[in-house]
Parts: C-alpha cells; sequence; structure tokens
C-alpha cells in the first residue's frame, strides 16, 4: 500500500502570505553563504539536505484528504477536505490513462473541513464514474447535499454526474471494500462524534484517527483505540493541539493532541505516527517544532519498547507501506 | 510506581517514584485523589515531589488535570523537583502553563 496525503491542515484551509515565503528564501540564502551552485539540481538538493524542512517546504494548507493507494480497480481516499481538488485532478489524469473510475470514500465525519472540497471534485461532474461514500453518520448524503444549495454554491449536488451512493457502517463490524477489510471506531468529537478507519491488506495495516479527543475524564475508553491501532503499520492521527491545550482552552472541540498519540501508538505496538490535522494558526515553523518535540517525547517515554517511528504529515507526502 | 505522602505542617508532599505510564496511572490516580482530598481538609497546598521519577507519560498528566479539578481551586497543586526529562515534558506538553512547577519542595507554603 501507498499513502498520499493531499490536504493535512485542520478546520480551515490557509497559505502562507508572501512574507513567510521571502523569509524562506532568505534564511536559505544565509545557510548557502555565498555557495554557488552549478544548476537548479544542485542548488535543490543543497536545500533539501541542509535547510530544516520548515525552510525549503512547507506542510501545505489543505484540508483533510488523504489517499491510499492499494488496488488498481479504485481509488480509496479518507475524507474529502480541501486537498481533494487536487487529488481529483490527479485521479483524472490516472484514468485518462486507464485507472477505473471508481472511488471509495471514507468520511471520518461530515463537518465542513472534511466535506468542503467535494463540490470542487471534478471526477463527481464526470458520467460514468462511480463514487461510494462510506460513512458512521447516516447524514453523510444530506451534508454533502446541504453545502450545495443555492445558498452556499452555485452548483446543486443533483446535476452531479457521476452515480454517487451512500453507505453507513456500523462500528465494529468489518466489511470489504476496494480489496481492503475496513473496520471502524466511535471516537469522541464534539457533540456528533466521528469515526477512525483501518484498513487492512495483505498484512498491512493502515489507521486513519482524526478529529479524535482523548480527554482526561474518561481514559478507560482509550484501551479500544490500542486495540484498533495493534501493530499497524502506519498510524494517522490528529495532532491539532498540545496535551495542555486540548484538556483546558480547548477541551471538548474534539482534538486529539501529539503526546496522547505517541502514547496510544506505544501501547498499540504500532509502527510509524503520522501526525495530522495541523493547527491552522500555526506556521511551518510552529508545526515543525511540535514534530521534533514529538520526537523528543517519544524518545523520553519509549521505555523498552521498539522506537516508534514518527512522521509529521504534509500536503504532498507519500508513505509506502 | 511507589508512592509516599508527608504532612510537614507547611504542606503535604506526595512523593510518586519509578513510572506513571499506562500500567501505573489507575493507581497514582488513586493515590493522588485521596492527597487532594487530604490538603483540602488540612488546608494546604499539594506538592507533588516529582525528584523520584523517572518520566510520566499523557495519562499521568491527564490524572493532573482530574485532580486539579478534584481540587476545585480550594488548594493549588506544585509540581516540584522534576528531572531533566520530566521537564521536558511538561514543556512539550505545555503543563508547566497549566501548573506552577518549583526547583525544590520547600519553595511552597511555610
Ligand atoms: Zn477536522
Amino acid at each position: 500500500m501507498r499513502v498520499r496525503f493531499w490536504g493535512t491542515r485542520g478546520s480551515l484551509p490557509v497559505a502562507p502570505h508572501a512574507d513567510a515565503v521571502l523569509a524562506k528564501v532568505a534564511r536559505a540564502l544565509m545557510i548557502a553563504r555565498g555557495r554557488s551552485f552549478a544548476d537548479q539540481d544542485e542548488a535543490t538538493a543543497f536545500a533539501r539536505e541542509e535547510t530544516e524542512f520548515a525552510t525549503h517546504a512547507t506542510y501545505g494548507g489543505a484540508t483533510a484528504c488523504m489517499e491510499i493507494e492499494a488496488d488498481e480497480e479504485a481509488f480509496v481516499v479518507c475524507d474529502m477536505g480541501s486537498g481533494m481538488r487536487e487529488f481529483g485532478v490527479n485521479a483524472l489524469r490516472r484514468c485518462a490513462e486507464g485507472h477505473p473510475r471508481l472511488y471509495h470514500v471514507f468520511l471520518s465525519h461530515p463537518n465542513f473541513d472534511h466535506v468542503m472540497g467535494f463540490p470542487f471534485f471534478r471526477p463527481a461532474y464526470e458520467t460514468g464514474a462511480r463514487i461510494v461514500i462510506h460513512s458512521g453518520h447516516p447524514d453523510a448524503e444530506a451534508a454533502l447535499r446541504r453545502q450545495q444549495e443555492a445558498i452556499c454554491f452555485p452548483v446543486p449536488f443533483e446535476t452531479l454526474r457521476a452515480k454517487i451512493e451512500f453507505v453507513t457502517h456500523p462500528p465494529d463490524q468489518p466489511f470489504e471494500a476496494a480489496g481492503l477489510t475496513v473496520s471502524l471506531i466511535r471516537q469522541a468529537h464534539a457533540t456528533r462524534g466521528s469515526y477512525g478507519y483501518r484498513f487492512e491488506r495483505d498484512g498491512k495495516a493502515v489507521v486513519y484517527s482524526t478529529d479524535a479527543e482523548h480527554g482526561a475524564e474518561d481514559m478507560d475508553a482509550e484501551g479500544a483505540f490500542e486495540t484498533f491501532f495493534a501493530g499497524a503499520d502506519l498510524v494517522i492521527c490528529d495532532t491539532m493541539y498540545s496535551l495542555g491545550d486540548a484538556v483546558s482552552l480547548k477541551q471538548d472541540t474534539g482534538h486529539a493532541s501529539n503526546v496522547v498519540a505517541v502514547d496510544l501508538c506505544h501501547a498499540a505496538g504500532a509502527k510509524r505516527l503520522a501526525l495530522f490535522h495541523h493547527e491552522p494558526n500555526g506556521s511551518d515553523e510552529d508545526i515543525q517544532r511540535m514534530f521534533y518535540e514529538t520526537l523528543r517525547y517519544e524518545e523520553l517515554v519509549r521505555g523498552e519498547r521498539p522506537p516508534l517511528e514518527v512522521l509529521c504529515a504534509y500536503d504532498g507526502l507519500e508513505v509506502e507501506v | 510506581m511507589d508512592w509516599r505522602l508527608s504532612n510537614d505542617g507547611a504542606r503535604l508532599v506526595a512523593q510518586p517514584a519509578g513510572r506513571v505510564d499506562e500500567e501505573s496511572w489507575k493507581d497514582f490516580s488513586a493515590r493522588l485523589t485521596a492527597a487532594v482530598h487530604e490538603a483540602v481538609e488540612a488546608k494546604l497546598p499539594l506538592v507533588i515531589d516529582l525528584s523520584g521519577l523517572e518520566y510520566m507519560t499523557s495519562k499521568g498528566l491527564r490524572v493532573l488535570t482530574m485532580a486539579k479539578s478534584e481540587a476545585k481551586g480550594a488548594i493549588v497543586i506544585h509540581l516540584a523537583a522534576p528531572n531533566a526529562a520530566m521537564k521536558r515534558i511538561l514543556a512539550i506538553s505545555r503543563y508547566n502553563m497549566l501548573f506552577p512547577v518549583v526547583d525544590r519542595v520547600d519553595q511552597v507554603g511555610g
């Protein structure tokens, strides 16, 4: 399996201002200290190797959308945040090369940042495309239709040409889709909850668990997550806030922290953790600092366990599982 | 995790030792809740002496949050003498913004 991140930001799409890009260029020039490069490739290699990620790149600003490439027969996508627009453009290109026009979409919950990309998803406008939207919430269809009502959007849902189906799944009942065995877990998220997904194929497992709050009051409930994450090759977790913020200022907003994500992965014996659903107020430097802190925390509390590999997801990241 | 609790008249001092992690957090929670009640009763600040603690994971940190709400503002819970690892954990989790952290137990009360 290959996991491809199309949108990694939480809550609201963001983009760096001109000043932020200028600061990156200036920092890279300072690090280069007058060095000269034979060509663009050599300069790129220098930037990649000799400067930090937040200097030579960006975590991106599109909201939650992640693809799992598992089966030649269908596209598999988690969530329909604003990153889905770019995924759609890419998918059409792959369809032109012969990929079947079947899409299985797994929705964590129908909050705006997780569905806002759908009206801009070009395959939805294509006759002959089939889109199956899997959800734990029975009203996922109502949410998608509502955001395309005339008061919000010029193109009504009814006029989309693709064949669009909705399937509601109860948690704890695994099912097969797109060559994957899929199971759901109910997660605490504001008043309506959200769902995490575990995808398995050929002995490999990927878990997508975003918009999940793990509060102080009900820590016993985390046993279910440790089981759900058990032995996973890659766990994608919402790590929007520091734990201190998650239990105070941001309590009940429905999000997790980097340290809880590490602890759950440690207890579950997971192999890799991808930090996801980045705070929209966070600059690249802020997100990179949170990433470094997570690496440090993992080391400090690892105990006798094997190391957990921690990645910080960014728009465009591909991970081989 | 080992645990000691002492009252020196100026403060109630809780001394967890070892690790507070997914194995020991429930024990830590039960003992800390009892210590909060004792401190409230005695109208003394509660100091958690971290000097014997190797580290605490997020479950232990969240137990601190529960203890704070259990105290309902009647007493202040202080964290004292964290080792280097605990200092980092308190900074990474931003718990150093939620609890007063001091270098020595005797800096509280008295
Ligand atoms: Zn979200």
